[in-house]
Protein backbone atom coordinates (compact mmCIF):
# COMPACT_ATOMS: atom_id res chain seq x y z
CA UNK A 1 0.00 0.00 0.00
CA UNK A 2 1.42 3.21 -0.93
CA UNK A 3 1.78 5.92 1.68
CA UNK A 4 -1.16 8.27 -0.88
CA UNK A 5 -3.55 5.59 0.73
CA UNK A 6 -3.09 5.71 4.64
CA UNK A 7 -2.66 9.51 4.20
CA UNK A 8 -5.81 9.89 2.42
CA UNK A 9 -7.80 7.63 5.20
CA UNK A 10 -6.40 9.87 8.64
CA UNK A 11 -6.67 12.96 6.61
CA UNK A 12 -10.74 12.04 6.19
CA UNK A 13 -10.70 10.82 10.23
CA UNK A 14 -9.12 13.56 11.26
CA UNK A 15 -11.16 16.08 9.21
CA UNK A 16 -14.24 13.88 11.10
CA UNK A 17 -12.90 14.40 14.52
CA UNK A 18 -14.44 16.86 16.73
CA UNK A 19 -11.37 17.09 19.26
CA UNK A 20 -8.97 17.44 15.98
CA UNK A 21 -11.12 20.95 15.43
CA UNK A 22 -11.04 21.74 18.56
CA UNK A 23 -7.65 22.15 18.48
CA UNK A 24 -7.85 24.15 15.84
CA UNK A 25 -10.43 26.59 16.64
CA UNK A 26 -8.65 26.69 20.10
CA UNK A 27 -5.70 28.55 18.29
CA UNK A 28 -8.08 30.28 16.20
CA UNK A 29 -10.67 31.74 18.52
CA UNK A 30 -8.27 32.09 21.55
CA UNK A 31 -5.89 34.14 19.87
CA UNK A 32 -8.26 36.12 17.94
CA UNK A 33 -9.80 37.30 21.16
CA UNK A 34 -6.41 37.85 23.14
CA UNK A 35 -5.57 40.05 19.88
CA UNK A 36 -8.71 41.94 20.09
CA UNK A 37 -8.26 42.96 23.85
CA UNK A 38 -4.71 43.58 22.77
CA UNK A 39 -5.49 46.26 20.16
CA UNK A 40 -8.30 47.57 21.72
CA UNK A 41 -6.26 48.83 24.47
CA UNK A 42 -3.30 49.79 22.03
CA UNK A 43 -5.67 52.04 20.37
CA UNK A 44 -7.45 53.08 23.66
CA UNK A 45 -3.97 54.34 24.64
CA UNK A 46 -2.47 56.10 21.72
CA UNK A 47 -6.21 57.96 21.62
CA UNK A 48 -5.87 58.96 25.35
CA UNK A 49 -2.34 60.13 24.20
CA UNK A 50 -0.41 57.57 27.12
CA UNK A 51 1.51 55.00 24.45
CA UNK A 52 4.50 55.59 26.44
CA UNK A 53 2.68 52.84 29.26
CA UNK A 54 2.78 50.03 26.50
CA UNK A 55 6.17 48.49 25.20
CA UNK A 56 5.40 49.25 21.62
CA UNK A 57 2.29 50.41 19.65
CA UNK A 58 3.09 47.99 16.49
CA UNK A 59 -0.07 46.34 14.90
CA UNK A 60 2.35 43.32 14.51
CA UNK A 61 3.66 42.48 17.34
CA UNK A 62 0.43 43.24 18.87
CA UNK A 63 -1.43 40.72 16.68
CA UNK A 64 1.41 38.17 17.38
CA UNK A 65 1.14 38.84 21.20
CA UNK A 66 -1.11 35.16 21.87
CA UNK A 67 0.85 33.28 18.75
CA UNK A 68 3.84 31.87 21.36
CA UNK A 69 1.05 30.53 24.19
CA UNK A 70 -2.60 29.76 22.25
CA UNK A 71 -1.28 28.75 19.06
CA UNK A 72 1.18 26.10 21.04
CA UNK A 73 -1.76 24.97 22.67
CA UNK A 74 -3.81 24.13 19.66
CA UNK A 75 -0.91 22.66 18.20
CA UNK A 76 -0.61 20.46 20.87
CA UNK A 77 -4.49 19.56 21.14
CA UNK A 78 -3.92 18.64 17.52
CA UNK A 79 -1.00 16.52 17.90
CA UNK A 80 -2.62 14.38 20.95
CA UNK A 81 -5.82 13.33 19.34
CA UNK A 82 -4.47 12.40 16.36
CA UNK A 83 -2.95 9.73 17.77
CA UNK A 84 -5.19 9.55 21.26
CA UNK A 85 -7.92 9.08 19.62
CA UNK A 86 -7.07 5.49 18.62
CA UNK A 87 -6.80 4.46 21.89
CA UNK A 88 -9.40 5.93 23.45
CA UNK A 89 -11.93 2.86 24.05
CA UNK A 90 -15.87 2.62 22.46
CA UNK A 91 -18.94 2.27 23.76
CA UNK A 92 -20.18 -0.42 25.38
CA UNK A 93 -22.74 -1.60 22.62
CA UNK A 94 -20.52 -1.40 19.87
CA UNK A 95 -17.99 -3.82 21.56
CA UNK A 96 -15.72 -1.54 23.79
CA UNK A 97 -12.72 -1.72 21.36
CA UNK A 98 -10.14 0.57 20.78
CA UNK A 99 -10.03 1.58 17.07
CA UNK A 100 -6.32 1.16 16.70
CA UNK A 101 -7.44 -2.42 16.28
CA UNK A 102 -9.60 -1.18 13.23
CA UNK A 103 -7.03 1.02 11.80
CA UNK A 104 -4.12 -1.40 12.22
CA UNK A 105 -6.41 -4.45 10.55
CA UNK A 106 -6.74 -1.48 7.50
CA UNK A 107 -3.18 -0.35 7.40
CA UNK A 108 -1.24 -3.32 8.28
CA UNK A 109 1.99 -1.53 7.76
CA UNK A 110 2.71 0.22 10.62
CA UNK A 111 5.77 2.59 9.86
CA UNK A 112 3.54 3.65 6.55
CA UNK A 113 0.77 4.76 8.73
CA UNK A 114 2.92 6.12 11.68
CA UNK A 115 4.59 8.24 8.75
CA UNK A 116 0.53 9.11 7.57
CA UNK A 117 -0.26 10.62 11.03
CA UNK A 118 2.86 12.60 11.49
CA UNK A 119 1.82 14.05 7.71
CA UNK A 120 -2.03 14.83 9.27
CA UNK A 121 -0.26 16.74 12.40
CA UNK A 122 1.59 18.79 10.42
CA UNK A 123 -1.03 19.59 7.40
CA UNK A 124 -3.16 20.70 10.43
CA UNK A 125 -1.22 22.59 11.82
CA UNK A 126 0.14 24.49 8.50
CA UNK A 127 -3.59 24.86 8.05
CA UNK A 128 -4.03 26.33 11.51
CA UNK A 129 -1.01 28.56 11.36
CA UNK A 130 -2.03 29.89 7.65
CA UNK A 131 -5.12 31.08 9.03
CA UNK A 132 -4.48 31.92 12.39
CA UNK A 133 -0.82 34.18 12.38
CA UNK A 134 -1.94 36.28 9.08
CA UNK A 135 -5.40 36.67 10.51
CA UNK A 136 -4.91 37.87 14.08
CA UNK A 137 -1.81 40.53 12.28
CA UNK A 138 -5.26 41.35 10.27
CA UNK A 139 -7.52 41.93 12.81
CA UNK A 140 -4.75 44.29 14.89
CA UNK A 141 -4.13 46.19 12.14
CA UNK A 142 -7.66 46.84 11.42
CA UNK A 143 -8.57 47.65 14.82
CA UNK A 144 -5.65 49.74 15.84
CA UNK A 145 -5.25 51.35 12.30
CA UNK A 146 -3.20 54.31 11.59
CA UNK A 147 -2.95 55.07 15.60
CA UNK A 148 -0.01 52.30 16.15
CA UNK A 149 3.88 52.86 15.13
CA UNK A 150 4.99 50.07 12.96
CA UNK A 151 8.07 48.52 14.35
CA UNK A 152 8.48 45.29 12.56
CA UNK A 153 9.53 45.46 8.89
CA UNK A 154 7.80 43.09 6.33
CA UNK A 155 10.84 40.95 5.98
CA UNK A 156 11.10 40.69 9.78
CA UNK A 157 7.69 39.93 9.99
CA UNK A 158 7.73 36.87 7.20
CA UNK A 159 10.26 35.23 8.81
CA UNK A 160 8.87 35.61 12.37
CA UNK A 161 5.57 34.51 11.23
CA UNK A 162 7.33 31.24 9.13
CA UNK A 163 9.85 30.23 12.50
CA UNK A 164 6.52 30.61 14.82
CA UNK A 165 4.66 28.19 12.17
CA UNK A 166 7.90 26.10 12.29
CA UNK A 167 7.48 25.96 16.18
CA UNK A 168 4.09 24.82 16.15
CA UNK A 169 4.47 21.87 13.78
CA UNK A 170 7.47 20.62 15.92
CA UNK A 171 5.80 20.93 19.25
CA UNK A 172 2.55 18.70 17.06
CA UNK A 173 5.05 16.63 16.50
CA UNK A 174 6.55 16.45 19.73
CA UNK A 175 2.95 15.97 21.12
CA UNK A 176 2.19 12.89 19.20
CA UNK A 177 5.66 11.27 19.35
CA UNK A 178 4.37 11.74 23.18
CA UNK A 179 1.25 10.08 22.65
CA UNK A 180 2.28 7.13 20.78
CA UNK A 181 4.62 6.28 23.10
CA UNK A 182 1.79 7.02 26.66
CA UNK A 183 -1.29 5.87 24.91
CA UNK A 184 -3.43 8.51 26.19
CA UNK A 185 -3.54 12.27 26.04
CA UNK A 186 -3.50 12.93 29.59
CA UNK A 187 0.32 12.76 30.57
CA UNK A 188 1.40 14.81 26.83
CA UNK A 189 -1.39 17.28 27.32
CA UNK A 190 -0.69 18.00 31.26
CA UNK A 191 3.41 18.44 30.60
CA UNK A 192 2.95 20.21 27.07
CA UNK A 193 0.53 22.86 27.81
CA UNK A 194 1.77 23.54 31.33
CA UNK A 195 4.99 24.10 30.22
CA UNK A 196 4.12 26.20 26.97
CA UNK A 197 2.45 28.89 30.17
CA UNK A 198 3.71 30.64 32.27
CA UNK A 199 3.91 27.81 34.81
CA UNK A 200 7.01 26.14 32.62
CA UNK A 201 9.00 23.57 34.29
CA UNK A 202 11.82 24.07 31.37
CA UNK A 203 11.44 27.71 32.47
CA UNK A 204 11.79 26.25 36.25
CA UNK A 205 14.78 24.41 35.51
CA UNK A 206 16.92 26.88 33.71
CA UNK A 207 17.12 28.59 37.02
CA UNK A 208 18.77 25.35 38.05
CA UNK A 209 21.22 24.47 35.29
CA UNK A 210 21.61 25.94 31.95
CA UNK A 211 21.34 22.80 30.43
CA UNK A 212 17.44 23.23 30.46
CA UNK A 213 17.97 25.70 27.57
CA UNK A 214 18.63 22.60 25.70
CA UNK A 215 14.89 21.22 26.31
CA UNK A 216 12.95 21.57 23.48
CA UNK A 217 10.63 23.89 24.30
CA UNK A 218 13.49 26.17 25.58
CA UNK A 219 15.34 25.90 22.37
CA UNK A 220 12.88 26.64 20.55
CA UNK A 221 11.71 30.10 21.66
CA UNK A 222 13.53 32.76 19.94
CA UNK A 223 12.01 30.96 16.84
CA UNK A 224 9.21 34.13 18.12
CA UNK A 225 11.69 36.34 17.70
CA UNK A 226 10.36 38.79 20.29
CA UNK A 227 12.61 41.79 20.56
CA UNK A 228 15.56 40.72 23.58
CA UNK A 229 14.66 43.01 26.09
CA UNK A 230 11.20 41.43 27.42
CA UNK A 231 12.01 37.29 27.15
CA UNK A 232 13.95 35.34 29.42
CA UNK A 233 18.13 36.01 28.54
CA UNK A 234 20.28 33.45 27.69
CA UNK A 235 19.58 30.31 25.73
CA UNK A 236 20.05 29.70 21.94
CA UNK A 237 19.98 31.38 18.72
CA UNK A 238 16.74 31.05 17.06
CA UNK A 239 18.45 29.00 14.38
CA UNK A 240 20.71 26.73 16.51
CA UNK A 241 17.69 26.55 18.88
CA UNK A 242 15.64 25.40 15.90
CA UNK A 243 17.70 22.52 15.34
CA UNK A 244 18.08 21.53 18.64
CA UNK A 245 14.00 21.47 18.82
CA UNK A 246 14.03 19.58 15.57
CA UNK A 247 16.81 17.43 16.66
CA UNK A 248 14.08 16.77 19.67
CA UNK A 249 11.20 16.11 17.50
CA UNK A 250 13.13 13.54 15.06
CA UNK A 251 14.59 11.52 18.42
CA UNK A 252 11.31 11.67 19.78
CA UNK A 253 9.72 10.58 16.62
CA UNK A 254 11.92 7.79 15.81
CA UNK A 255 11.86 6.49 19.33
CA UNK A 256 7.77 6.68 19.25
CA UNK A 257 8.15 5.13 15.49
CA UNK A 258 9.87 2.03 16.33
CA UNK A 259 7.70 1.90 19.56
CA UNK A 260 4.91 1.76 17.52
CA UNK A 261 5.60 -0.66 15.17
CA UNK A 262 7.40 -3.03 17.43
CA UNK A 263 4.91 -3.14 20.53
CA UNK A 264 1.68 -4.78 20.61
CA UNK A 265 -1.31 -2.40 19.84
CA UNK B 1 -28.56 3.86 49.63
CA UNK B 2 -27.91 6.82 52.33
CA UNK B 3 -25.22 10.00 51.43
CA UNK B 4 -22.61 8.22 53.68
CA UNK B 5 -22.54 4.81 51.91
CA UNK B 6 -22.35 6.73 48.23
CA UNK B 7 -19.58 8.93 49.42
CA UNK B 8 -17.92 5.64 50.60
CA UNK B 9 -18.20 3.46 47.65
CA UNK B 10 -17.03 6.51 45.27
CA UNK B 11 -14.20 6.70 47.94
CA UNK B 12 -13.23 3.20 46.78
CA UNK B 13 -13.30 3.68 42.82
CA UNK B 14 -10.64 7.06 43.09
CA UNK B 15 -8.73 4.82 45.67
CA UNK B 16 -8.64 1.77 43.47
CA UNK B 17 -8.26 3.93 39.95
CA UNK B 18 -4.89 3.80 39.10
CA UNK B 19 -4.92 7.25 37.64
CA UNK B 20 -6.20 8.84 40.65
CA UNK B 21 -3.78 7.18 43.33
CA UNK B 22 -1.27 8.87 40.22
CA UNK B 23 -2.44 11.75 40.12
CA UNK B 24 -2.72 12.29 43.77
CA UNK B 25 1.56 10.95 44.35
CA UNK B 26 2.03 12.96 41.36
CA UNK B 27 0.62 15.97 42.75
CA UNK B 28 2.48 15.50 46.12
CA UNK B 29 6.14 14.60 44.32
CA UNK B 30 5.18 17.89 42.35
CA UNK B 31 5.46 20.37 45.10
CA UNK B 32 8.33 18.10 47.41
CA UNK B 33 10.44 18.21 44.12
CA UNK B 34 9.44 21.88 42.72
CA UNK B 35 9.73 23.35 46.01
CA UNK B 36 13.34 21.32 46.97
CA UNK B 37 14.58 22.95 43.62
CA UNK B 38 13.37 26.37 44.57
CA UNK B 39 14.56 26.16 48.26
CA UNK B 40 17.97 25.16 46.95
CA UNK B 41 18.18 27.75 44.34
CA UNK B 42 17.28 30.45 47.54
CA UNK B 43 20.02 28.88 49.42
CA UNK B 44 22.31 29.32 46.31
CA UNK B 45 21.84 33.01 46.80
CA UNK B 46 22.04 33.21 50.49
CA UNK B 47 18.68 33.88 51.25
CA UNK B 48 16.42 31.45 53.57
CA UNK B 49 14.63 28.52 51.87
CA UNK B 50 11.20 28.39 53.93
CA UNK B 51 7.63 29.07 53.13
CA UNK B 52 8.31 31.17 50.27
CA UNK B 53 9.79 28.11 48.06
CA UNK B 54 6.54 26.69 49.47
CA UNK B 55 4.06 28.68 47.94
CA UNK B 56 6.27 29.50 44.66
CA UNK B 57 5.77 25.40 43.76
CA UNK B 58 1.87 25.86 44.32
CA UNK B 59 0.89 27.05 40.57
CA UNK B 60 3.08 23.91 39.17
CA UNK B 61 1.30 21.82 41.97
CA UNK B 62 -1.90 22.99 41.03
CA UNK B 63 -1.46 20.90 37.60
CA UNK B 64 -1.63 17.57 39.68
CA UNK B 65 -4.44 18.67 41.44
CA UNK B 66 -6.44 19.46 38.24
CA UNK B 67 -6.17 16.35 36.95
CA UNK B 68 -7.07 14.75 40.47
CA UNK B 69 -10.45 16.93 40.60
CA UNK B 70 -11.75 15.93 36.78
CA UNK B 71 -11.41 12.19 37.46
CA UNK B 72 -13.89 11.10 39.30
CA UNK B 73 -15.87 12.65 36.83
CA UNK B 74 -14.39 11.93 33.77
CA UNK B 75 -13.79 8.29 34.60
CA UNK B 76 -16.96 6.98 34.52
CA UNK B 77 -17.58 8.12 31.05
CA UNK B 78 -14.49 6.50 29.86
CA UNK B 79 -16.74 3.47 29.09
CA UNK B 80 -20.13 2.84 30.22
CA UNK B 81 -19.45 2.03 33.58
CA UNK B 82 -21.32 5.51 34.48
CA UNK B 83 -24.43 2.96 33.60
CA UNK B 84 -23.76 0.87 36.21
CA UNK B 85 -23.14 3.53 38.61
CA UNK B 86 -26.81 4.64 37.99
CA UNK B 87 -27.96 1.36 38.59
CA UNK B 88 -26.71 1.38 41.89
CA UNK B 89 -27.52 4.88 42.78
CA UNK B 90 -30.65 5.99 40.55
CA UNK B 91 -30.96 9.43 42.25
CA UNK B 92 -28.60 11.43 40.64
CA UNK B 93 -28.81 14.36 43.44
CA UNK B 94 -27.53 11.65 45.41
CA UNK B 95 -25.30 10.77 43.29
CA UNK B 96 -23.70 14.48 42.50
CA UNK B 97 -23.70 14.96 46.02
CA UNK B 98 -21.97 11.55 47.15
CA UNK B 99 -19.57 12.14 43.83
CA UNK B 100 -18.79 15.68 45.45
CA UNK B 101 -17.77 15.26 48.67
CA UNK B 102 -15.66 12.28 47.66
CA UNK B 103 -13.79 14.31 45.33
CA UNK B 104 -13.84 17.23 48.13
CA UNK B 105 -12.20 14.55 50.32
CA UNK B 106 -9.35 13.12 48.01
CA UNK B 107 -8.59 17.06 47.03
CA UNK B 108 -8.66 17.61 50.70
CA UNK B 109 -6.10 15.21 51.55
CA UNK B 110 -4.12 15.89 48.80
CA UNK B 111 -3.84 19.38 49.12
CA UNK B 112 -2.74 19.33 52.66
CA UNK B 113 -0.05 16.31 52.22
CA UNK B 114 1.37 18.61 49.19
CA UNK B 115 1.74 21.69 51.24
CA UNK B 116 2.70 19.52 54.64
CA UNK B 117 5.53 17.57 52.65
CA UNK B 118 6.83 20.49 50.42
CA UNK B 119 7.35 22.42 53.80
CA UNK B 120 8.80 19.38 55.27
CA UNK B 121 11.03 19.41 51.81
CA UNK B 122 11.94 22.97 52.81
CA UNK B 123 12.82 23.18 56.21
CA UNK B 124 15.20 19.99 55.31
CA UNK B 125 16.88 22.12 52.95
CA UNK B 126 16.78 24.93 55.20
CA UNK B 127 18.47 23.06 57.95
CA UNK B 128 21.17 21.53 55.72
CA UNK B 129 22.15 25.73 54.80
CA UNK B 130 24.15 27.66 57.08
CA UNK B 131 21.54 30.81 56.37
CA UNK B 132 19.99 32.47 59.47
CA UNK B 133 16.34 31.72 60.38
CA UNK B 134 14.22 34.75 58.80
CA UNK B 135 11.65 36.50 61.49
CA UNK B 136 8.47 34.49 61.48
CA UNK B 137 5.70 36.42 59.27
CA UNK B 138 1.98 35.97 57.94
CA UNK B 139 3.69 32.84 56.66
CA UNK B 140 1.76 29.91 58.55
CA UNK B 141 -1.76 31.96 57.25
CA UNK B 142 -0.58 31.43 53.68
CA UNK B 143 0.51 28.00 53.86
CA UNK B 144 -3.25 27.23 55.08
CA UNK B 145 -4.25 29.64 52.39
CA UNK B 146 -2.20 27.41 49.94
CA UNK B 147 -3.79 24.05 50.85
CA UNK B 148 -7.44 25.69 50.63
CA UNK B 149 -6.29 27.14 46.94
CA UNK B 150 -5.51 24.13 45.93
CA UNK B 151 -8.52 22.25 46.80
CA UNK B 152 -10.64 24.97 45.86
CA UNK B 153 -8.93 24.79 42.16
CA UNK B 154 -9.51 21.04 42.26
CA UNK B 155 -13.37 21.78 42.94
CA UNK B 156 -13.35 23.74 40.10
CA UNK B 157 -11.82 21.08 37.77
CA UNK B 158 -14.37 18.43 39.11
CA UNK B 159 -17.46 21.12 39.02
CA UNK B 160 -15.77 21.67 34.94
CA UNK B 161 -15.53 17.71 34.28
CA UNK B 162 -19.17 17.13 35.86
CA UNK B 163 -20.45 19.41 33.32
CA UNK B 164 -18.44 18.40 30.17
CA UNK B 165 -17.92 14.72 31.16
CA UNK B 166 -15.22 13.99 28.92
CA UNK B 167 -11.32 13.97 30.40
CA UNK B 168 -9.42 15.41 27.55
CA UNK B 169 -11.78 18.60 27.28
CA UNK B 170 -12.27 19.41 30.66
CA UNK B 171 -8.35 19.26 31.09
CA UNK B 172 -7.82 21.26 28.05
CA UNK B 173 -10.54 23.82 29.68
CA UNK B 174 -9.33 23.94 33.21
CA UNK B 175 -5.40 24.27 32.36
CA UNK B 176 -6.06 26.86 29.49
CA UNK B 177 -8.84 28.61 32.20
CA UNK B 178 -5.82 28.58 35.16
CA UNK B 179 -2.72 28.73 32.71
CA UNK B 180 -2.83 30.03 29.79
CA UNK B 181 -5.24 32.66 29.98
CA UNK B 182 -4.62 34.49 32.79
CA UNK B 183 -1.34 35.87 32.12
CA UNK B 184 -2.49 36.99 28.91
CA UNK B 185 -5.51 38.64 29.85
CA UNK B 186 -3.45 40.20 33.09
CA UNK B 187 -1.24 42.26 30.56
CA UNK B 188 -4.29 44.00 28.46
CA UNK B 189 -7.22 44.58 31.70
CA UNK B 190 -7.14 44.65 35.42
CA UNK B 191 -10.52 42.62 35.31
CA UNK B 192 -8.41 39.53 34.96
CA UNK B 193 -8.16 39.86 38.36
CA UNK B 194 -11.71 37.99 38.51
CA UNK B 195 -10.57 34.74 37.03
CA UNK B 196 -10.56 31.54 39.53
CA UNK B 197 -6.52 31.39 39.70
CA UNK B 198 -5.54 35.42 40.03
CA UNK B 199 -8.42 35.82 42.24
CA UNK B 200 -7.69 32.58 44.62
CA UNK B 201 -4.15 32.95 44.25
CA UNK B 202 -4.89 35.62 47.05
CA UNK B 203 -4.86 33.11 49.62
CA UNK B 204 -1.21 32.01 49.44
CA UNK B 205 0.02 35.33 48.13
CA UNK B 206 -1.72 38.16 50.14
CA UNK B 207 -1.56 41.58 49.30
CA UNK B 208 -1.20 40.48 45.67
CA UNK B 209 -3.90 42.89 44.38
CA UNK B 210 -5.25 46.39 45.42
CA UNK B 211 -8.43 45.51 45.25
CA UNK B 212 -9.46 42.07 45.96
CA UNK B 213 -8.42 40.50 49.93
CA UNK B 214 -7.58 36.97 50.41
CA UNK B 215 -10.96 36.38 51.76
CA UNK B 216 -12.68 38.18 48.71
CA UNK B 217 -10.58 36.42 47.05
CA UNK B 218 -11.43 32.99 47.82
CA UNK B 219 -15.13 34.19 47.69
CA UNK B 220 -15.02 34.83 43.85
CA UNK B 221 -13.07 31.37 43.64
CA UNK B 222 -16.02 29.55 45.27
CA UNK B 223 -18.40 31.45 43.47
CA UNK B 224 -17.14 30.21 40.03
CA UNK B 225 -16.97 26.30 41.38
CA UNK B 226 -20.45 27.01 42.54
CA UNK B 227 -22.28 28.57 39.57
CA UNK B 228 -20.52 26.14 37.17
CA UNK B 229 -20.83 22.90 39.68
CA UNK B 230 -24.72 24.59 39.40
CA UNK B 231 -24.95 24.11 35.94
CA UNK B 232 -23.35 20.93 36.25
CA UNK B 233 -25.46 19.28 38.67
CA UNK B 234 -27.99 20.26 36.30
CA UNK B 235 -26.86 18.71 33.65
CA UNK B 236 -26.13 15.63 35.73
CA UNK B 237 -29.99 15.33 36.54
CA UNK B 238 -31.36 15.56 33.17
CA UNK B 239 -29.68 14.42 30.90
CA UNK B 240 -28.98 11.07 29.26
CA UNK B 241 -26.49 8.91 30.37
Amino acid sequence: MSLWNPFGSELRKTATLPAAWAGVLVALLGSAAITALNALTVRGAVAAGTPERLADTSPFETGFAAMPIIGVVGAVVIGVVVIGSEYTADRAESGGARQIATTLAATPHRPTLFIAKALIVLVFVAMTALVTIPGNIALARAIIGGAGIETVTPAEAVTRSLSTALYWALMGLIALSITTLTRSGVIPLVVLIANSSIVSFSLLLTNLTPLAHWLPDMAGRKLFGFPSEYVVQGGLDPVPGAMVMGGWALVLMVVAGIVFTRRDA
Amino acid sequence: MTLLTCVSSEITKLRTLPLAVLAAVGTVLIGAVITAALAANAVDQGAPAGATAVLQAVPFAQVGIILLGILPAAHEHAGSQFRTTLVAVPNRGLLATGKTLAALIALTVTAALTVGVSLATAAIAHHLSSVPLPARGAEPWALAGAAVYLSLIGMLAHVVALLVRHLVPALVTMLALVLVVPPLLAGVTEHARWLPDRAGSLLYLPGADTALTPGTGALVLVGWVLVIGAAAVAAFITRDA
